[in-house]
């Protein structure tokens, strides 16, 4: 029987962070992974990460798998890919079958960082062809260049709803709407934003009745819903789509972790009962040697930066243990990765914060856009609230539309004029330096993850101004192109000309799009649409 | 073979490494002549063709298609090469590949033949 220091179960954000960190204190590591390909689900996130620089904020995804993966090999971690662990058991035990062969390991260590799985919501059709799950439709753009369909609901407005809904529009398909039963949206409202100002609606207060068609989806039939999420009879609308994406939370994969016999908790997540596996501050499990990180330990999933933290934390338990590192170091690295985790938590969207409907205000006191909660897109007259997003100043300046605590600061970072500030909270809102003047550099605007800034230059001509935005459609517009601006809501509200459209490798696939509008429009104007 | 279900060029990805010299693979559904691209998994290259069915359940006969595309739904399963509930979501597409749709765990005919029933 084969020996490994550390088993690791899972190649994802967790497991391989718990995998780099362990070898690189000269342990031997074995990853296996149930896939053909290793990273999880990372290599399927192609949007900018939120957070600090510490967790590798407006990098993406995709490009932090490779930078993952890379760590792990150039430490000596074996990946073994389609390995499935099929049961841990005494003495740590790992059966893992490969081929059709199954090979039994043995480890000193074993780390389970199996990730979560879609949930699903049942209604009448669910199970037709064309109803799939969000993280489905990005497996087949992302890592298999085809539309997932042609016109698509998206359900669920949670953060997954929300960013598969915008690459739902990147890849061209039609995006008809999407849909919540809550009466708000549920992930960051930036993310929303992006959505609507390219003018699709939100539907909150609104379900999924039925998917219709006779082999495969043909249209769906939504409802609004009252306060008890029941439909309301005769709200019911029928809907031209022929894909329907569920984006309804994740389920921790804890199946090893039963099996192994740590101790495992269900706990009631949104209706439905989640199993949480008990960890302590460094992950390990009420089995002493086995460790759960990662959205597999979690009663709500907190995505692939939470996921590397708890990764190291363990691996650094670990190397302490076995004597690789001293006690006092591993716990030394361990507070400062968790201090790293606490940024990422705190704001708004907190988990504590989940269902929530109380916050009213900001941390800084602005009254929260309930525009923004319920219709994703933040009014002109509810903007003027914050100062970050109202600033006037001559020739261009950020417009900063981020309006919601949440933990990210990469637009602090980005500014070579030191225009903005983030506090050491990251998820205060930016504030900008008045005695600062701005180079127009276009950083800011295309390196927020949430796209919420713009630069505004109120002087750009007689009668004229240039709002410039971040862009990542394709084609991109060209210098002299003309069409119409839409405001926030995604309604065209004038004619607009692209004077400029910049891209650099800083800007990381985000088009710096410049155009031109009615100096009216300068706060209102923030898509373009060609023709 | 041109199909408006793929992504050619992707703002953020580019273009796709399968598609910078596209090798075109043939593959039979069902009898009928398909193709698709060397790196397709089997059921990128159904969706692309335009294809949503992949198999029909045992009892009720319901049509089912990919779900969650990364093996764990096992919703997308056909029978590739003779052999039935293979995953087509995880199996890449090969040259000469022949797919059937499932009914239940067997093709039409045999499904059929022993229910001396049509479906």
């Amino acid at each position: 029987m084969k020996r490994y220091e550390v088993i690791v179960i899972g190649a994802g954000p967790a497991g391989l962070s718990a995998a780099a960190e362990a070898a690189k204190k000269g342990m031997k590591v074995a990853v296996f992974d149930e896939n053909a390909g290793p990273g999880g689900q990372l290599f399927k996130q192609i949007h900018k990460f939120f957070g600090s620089r510490a967790n590798n904020a407006r990098m993406r995804g995709f490009k932090i798998g490779r930078k993952l993966l890379k760590e792990a090999e150039e430490n000596g971690v074996e990946v073994f890919l389609n390995a499935v662990v099929t049961g841990i058991f005494e003495e740590k035990e790992v059966m893992v079958r490969i081929d059709d062969t199954v090979h039994h390991y043995k480890a000193d260590y074993i780390v389970i960082a199996t990730g979560a799985a879609e949930n699903m919501v049942p209604f009448k059709g669910w199970d037709k062809p064309g109803v799939m799950g969000a993280g489905a439709s990005q497996a087949l753009m992302h890592l298999q260049g085809v539309r997932p369909g042609r016109k698509v609901l998206v359900v669920g407005s949670g953060n997954v709803g929300l960013i598969v809904a915008f690459q739902i529009c990147q890849v061209g398909c039609d995006l008809v709407a999407v849909l919540d039963a809550a009466p708000r949206v549920g992930g960051y409202g930036v993310h929303a934003s992006k959505i609507t100002r390219t003018g699709v609606p939100f539907l909150t207060s609104h379900t999924i009745i039925e998917a219709k068609g006779d082999d495969h989806v043909e249209s769906a039939v939504i409802a609004e819903v009252d306060d008890h999420f029941t439909p309301i009879p005769g709200t019911e609308k029928e809907i031209e789509v022929d894909t329907v994406l569920l984006a309804v939370g994740l389920t921790p994969m804890n199946q090893l972790a039963s099996n192994a016999g740590c101790r495992v908790e269900y706990q009631e997540q949104n209706g439905r009962l989640s199993p949480v596996t008990i960890v302590d501050e460094y992950g390990e499990t009420t089995m002493s040697g086995i460790y759960c990180c990662g959205d597999s330990a979690k009663e709500t999933a907190e995505g692939a930066s939470s996921a590397m933290l708890q990764g190291k934390i363990a691996a650094e338990h670990i190397a302490a243990d076995a004597g690789y590192t001293t006690e006092a170091d591993a716990e030394e690295k361990a507070e400062e990765y968790r201090k790293t985790l606490d940024q990422l938590s705190g704001g708004m969207f907190d988990v504590k914060n989940k269902g929530r409907m109380d916050i009213s205000t900001t941390e800084e006191g602005y009254p929260i856009s309930q525009s923004l909660l319920r219709h994703g897109y933040i009014t002109a007259e509810e903007l003027k609230g914050f100062p970050a997003a109202s600033y006037e100043a001559d020739g261009p300046h950020p417009v900063i539309e981020c309006t919601q605590n949440i933990p990210c600061n990469p637009c602090r970072d980005v500014c070579p004029a030191g225009l903005i500030h983030v506090a050491e909270d990251i998820t205060r809102i930016p504030e900008i330096d008045y005695s600062q003047k701005c180079t127009n550099c276009g950083m800011c605007v295309t390196n927020c993850p949430g796209q919420a800034i713009f630069i505004v230059d109120n002087d750009y001509e007689p009668g004229y101004a240039t709002v410039s935005l971040p862009y990542e459609f394709l084609p991109y517009p060209e210098k002299g192109d003309k069409g119409k601006a839409l405001d926030r809501s995604g309604t065209p509200v004038c004619d607009a000309e692209i004077v400029s459209v910049r891209t650099a490798r800083a800007m990381d696939n985000t088009a710096f799009l410049t155009m031109k509008v009615p100096a009216e429009f300068a706060d209102t104007a923030r898509f373009f649409r060609k023709g | 073979m041109d199909s408006d279900m793929r992504i050619w060029e992707h703002p953020v990805l580019g273009k796709y490494e399968k598609y910078e010299e596209p090798k075109v693979l043939h593959f039979t559904l069902d009898g009928k002549d398909m193709t698709g691209y060397e790196g397709d998994s089997v059921a990128a290259a159904l969706k692309a063709a335009g294809v949503m069915t992949h198999r029909y359940t045992a009892k009720n006969h319901r049509p089912r298609g990919i779900f969650c595309a990364i093996g764990r739904c096992t919703d997308c399963v056909m029978i590739v090469n003779g052999q039935p509930n293979v995953r087509t979501c995880i199996t890449p597409l090969e040259e000469g590949m022949e797919l059937r749709t499932q009914y239940g765990v067997q093709t039409k005919e045999e499904w059929e033949a022993e229910n001396d029933e049509e479906i």
